[in-house]
Parts: C-alpha cells; sequence; structure tokens
C-alpha cells in the first residue's frame, strides 16, 4: 500500500508542477484525437445522415458493416495503415508513418463508424414531421436535412463526443502508428505503456488521472447531452 | 379573375388509395372548405395543393404557369404553405419558428422582426418571441404554427384541420384571423370536420369522398366536375 500511495503522491506532484513529459503527452493526444475526431465528424455525421433517411438496396448491409467496424481492435487498424504508410506500402511515399498524421488517420478510421451510426441512430429517430415541415416553409431538400440535423443536435454532438471518448483514449493505433517518439508522437496512453515498463510508475499514474478527467469531462458532457 | 390554381385531370396512387380530381380551380382571394370522412383524401388533397406530392397523370397550374421540373416546383412553393393538423414547431424558441421561413426567402433585420411581432400579434400571441416552441400548450402551438405560416404571406393557405381541439375560446381568434385574409389576397384552403366553419368563414365548400373531389357549392368560379 505504501508503494500506491507514495506513487500518487508523486503522480499528483508531477500534474500540479506542471511536468513538461506529461504535458507533452497530454498536449499530443488532445491535438491527434482533436483532430481526428473533427474530421470524423465532417465525413461521419452526413454519412449518417444519408443512410439514416434514405432507403436503397443494401442499407441493411451497410448498416450491419457499421455495426461491426465499430467494435474493430484498434491494433487491426494500426496494422492495416501501417501495411498502407509503410515505405513497401501504397502510400509509403507519402512518409507518413511515424508521424502524428499517421495517427490521426488511424484514430479517424476508429472514429468514422461511431459517428455515423449514433447520427444514423439520432436521425432515425426523429420525429418524421421535420423534413416535411421544413418544406411546407419553403426549405428545399438539403435545407430540409439540416434542420433535422439542427433537431437532432444533441444526438449528433452525443455521437461526436462518443467517438472523442474513443480515440483518445485507444493505444493501439498510436502505438503503431505514430511509434511512440518522445515529444512528438508519444501520447497519454503510449507514455503510460512505455513508463510503467521502465519502471516509473508515478509516471504512468500521473497520465492515467489526467486521461481519467479527460474521460470523466467527455462522459460528463455526454450525460447532459443525454438529459436534455 | 385568373385562377390562382388549377388541377386538371389530376390521378395520385399512393399504395390502394386513388385521388382523382378532374377539374378544381381555386380564384385569389378567397376561403375554401374541403369537407369529407376520415380517410376520404383531404390530407392528400391539400398536399397535392402544396405541391410537396407530384400527380401520376395531369396539370397543375400555378398563377397561370404549367408547374414541371423540381426548380420550378420549388420556387412555386415558397408562395404556399401548408400548416398540418398536427403542426410540428422546431425545438428552438417562438421567434427562429416564425423567422425559419423568412429566412429561406431572404427577409432579415428589422424587416424580419416586424413581421415576426406582426403575425404574433395577428394570432393573439404578443411577446412571446423569446418563449421555447415545446414548452407552449397544444393551442398556442397551434396558433404558433399558423402565424409561422401567416408570416411568410403565402398567395396560397392551405390548412389541415387547424380547430380541431382548439379551445371555444381560441376559434373566434384563430376564424377573425382567417377570414381576414381574402382582402390581403390570400388564398385559404381548410380541410375541417366542421360543417358549420364554412358559413362562419363565408367559405366555399368542396366535397371530398373515397379520394374522389365530387362537389362544390356557393361559388360560380369554381367547377369540380365528377369523374366519368
Amino acid at each position: 500500500m505504501g508503494f500506491l500511495f507514495e506513487s500518487l503522491q508523486q503522480s499528483l506532484q508531477l500534474i500540479f508542477s506542471l511536468d513538461r513529459e506529461v504535458f507533452l503527452a497530454v498536449w499530443t493526444s488532445l491535438y491527434t484525437s482533436l483532430t481526428a475526431i473533427v474530421l470524423a465528424a465532417a465525413c461521419g455525421v452526413p454519412f449518417g445522415a444519408t443512410v439514416g433517411l434514405l432507403r436503397f438496396p443494401g442499407r441493411g448491409a451497410v448498416l450491419t458493416l457499421f455495426n461491426t467496424l465499430m467494435a474493430l481492435p484498434t491494433v487491426v487498424v494500426g496494422l492495416v495503415l501501417f501495411g498502407l504508410f509503410s515505405r513497401q506500402g501504397p502510400l509509403g511515399s507519402l512518409g507518413l508513418l511515424f508521424t502524428p498524421w499517421a495517427m490521426i488517420a488511424g484514430q479517424f478510421v476508429l472514429a468514422i463508424p461511431i459517428v455515423a451510426n449514433y447520427t444514423l441512430a439520432a436521425v432515425a429517430g426523429a420525429d418524421p414531421r421535420i423534413l416535411p415541415t421544413a418544406q411546407t416553409l419553403g426549405a428545399g431538400r438539403l435545407q430540409g436535412v439540416w434542420q433535422l440535423l439542427l433537431e437532432v443536435r444533441f444526438g449528433v454532438m452525443a455521437a461526436i463526443v462518443a467517438g472523442f471518448g474513443r480515440v483518445i483514449a485507444e493505444v493501439g493505433v498510436a502505438m503503431m502508428l505514430g511509434g511512440n517518439i518522445r515529444g512528438y508522437t508519444r501520447t497519454m496512453t503510449t507514455a503510460i505503456a512505455l513508463e510503467t515498463s521502465k519502471g516509473e510508475f508515478a509516471f504512468g499514474l500521473a497520465l492515467g488521472i489526467v486521461l481519467l478527467g479527460v474521460a470523466l469531462i467527455v462522459n460528463l458532457f455526454l450525460n447532459l447531452l443525454q438529459q436534455r | 379573375m385568373k385562377p390562382l390554381l388549377i388541377l386538371n385531370d389530376i390521378r395520385f396512387r399512393r399504395d390502394d388509395f386513388v385521388l382523382t380530381v378532374e377539374q378544381l380551380e381555386l380564384q385569389p382571394g378567397r376561403i375554401y372548405l374541403v369537407h369529407g370522412p376520415n380517410g376520404s383524401g383531404k390530407s392528400t388533397l391539400l398536399h397535392l395543393l402544396a405541391l410537396l406530392l407530384i400527380p401520376e397523370g395531369g396539370e397543375v397550374r400555378f398563377a397561370g404557369r404549367r408547374i414541371d421540373g423540381g426548380v420550378d416546383r420549388q420556387r412555386l412553393r415558397r408562395q404556399i404553405t401548408l400548416v398540418e393538423q398536427n403542426p410540428f414547431l422546431f425545438d428552438a424558441s417562438v421567434y427562429h419558428n416564425l423567422a425559419f421561413g423568412l429566412r429561406l426567402r431572404d427577409v432579415r433585420g428589422d424587416l424580419q422582426r416586424r413581421r415576426v411581432t406582426q403575425a404574433l400579434h395577428a394570432v393573439g400571441l404578443m411577446g412571446f418571441e423569446s418563449r421555447w416552441a415545446k414548452a407552449l400548450s397544444g393551442g398556442e402551438a397551434r396558433r404558433v404554427a399558423l402565424a409561422r405560416a401567416l408570416v411568410l404571406r403565402p398567395k396560397l393557405l392551405l390548412l389541415d384541420e387547424p380547430t380541431a381541439g382548439l379551445d371555444r375560446e381560441i376559434l373566434p381568434i384563430f376564424e377573425r384571423c382567417l377570414a381576414a385574409l381574402p382582402g390581403q389576397g390570400t388564398t385559404v384552403v381548410i380541410a375541417s370536420h366542421d360543417a358549420d366553419q364554412s358559413r362562419r368563414l363565408a367559405g366555399i365548400t368542396l366535397g371530398i369522398d373515397r379520394g374522389r373531389v365530387i362537389s362544390a357549392a356557393g361559388d360560380s368560379f369554381t367547377q369540380l366536375k365528377e369523374n366519368a
């Protein structure tokens, strides 16, 4: 128990002394995850809304595919993108491997099924009178869909927040595509894995506390949205 | 006087239900009341008049123009407003609900505010601008839906059972508001169960039964022929 208390004390000291290493990892985590989620929202929300509103042959297959992709293991995404971004891979010439952009790409792939699926559920569960009402007031099809998205805005925001929760906490993609390079691609999760294996338990604990704090804020926000 | 809207040999089918209108002419600045039992096609007729449904066959003319393509239809639809039997109010303030259609027509600033105030005044809801639409009572919500249509100053206003379930005290406000519309150049078509409403509003009665618009009374400008 003494070891745990001592480590906790040290980890709190690291956080409150604004330790550079800790905050570099926090910063890398936040900016890669936020960039990935912005891109995933820009693609996933329109895609989810489209599938939610349209009836087309093969829609069931698309739904099944996206439900399956929601449970995609992060190391599988890391593995596939590693193959694409590695020097011999088809995208190797871009030089993305072991850069923050490779991590963002992986996190984007992880987040997009979550954002699209939750948006789809929000749109499919929306009041069926929204679109006709907008149209009777003079809206075109796209303006009507925009109004519908505004009506289900809390569901859409919950979709984005859930996607963010997934990518900020993942370790497989960040480790495989980022390479855990200190001060460059080292995120909270990869730093925890590394520092703990080196015996720097207090450092890992400090990052764990920050990560837990971020997860708590995300969940509080999600609960707040669900209560609306 | 040139008719505002003409339906010629219209046939519309949805599943087993077929609506046929041999000829119907709506004159500007008149009130029409469509009577018929439940399921007779009153709402479908209003949706056809609102240009929201496309008939299988026949000709629709609005203000002398034959309605063909989608762009034309959407442009002309902005001169028509339909208030559904169970109107949907957007999850926003009353002001936002009324301003929605005005923004689509590029009416902004002081003119927008003035028109919203006037429309709320017309339905007896002065000072309701900042109230949240979802928090209104059923009667208030219906009056806001009417105001949202009136604010657009449509050439053709279509109302589906607008007074069903309204309090007795509100009914005269509602009907006074409707009776004033022909004087402002608006043609009003009301689907109603209330047979006495036609007399109170000095309107022209149209009959509809099992998908056939079958009769008209009290107006020489309206021609309706029974299907052969």
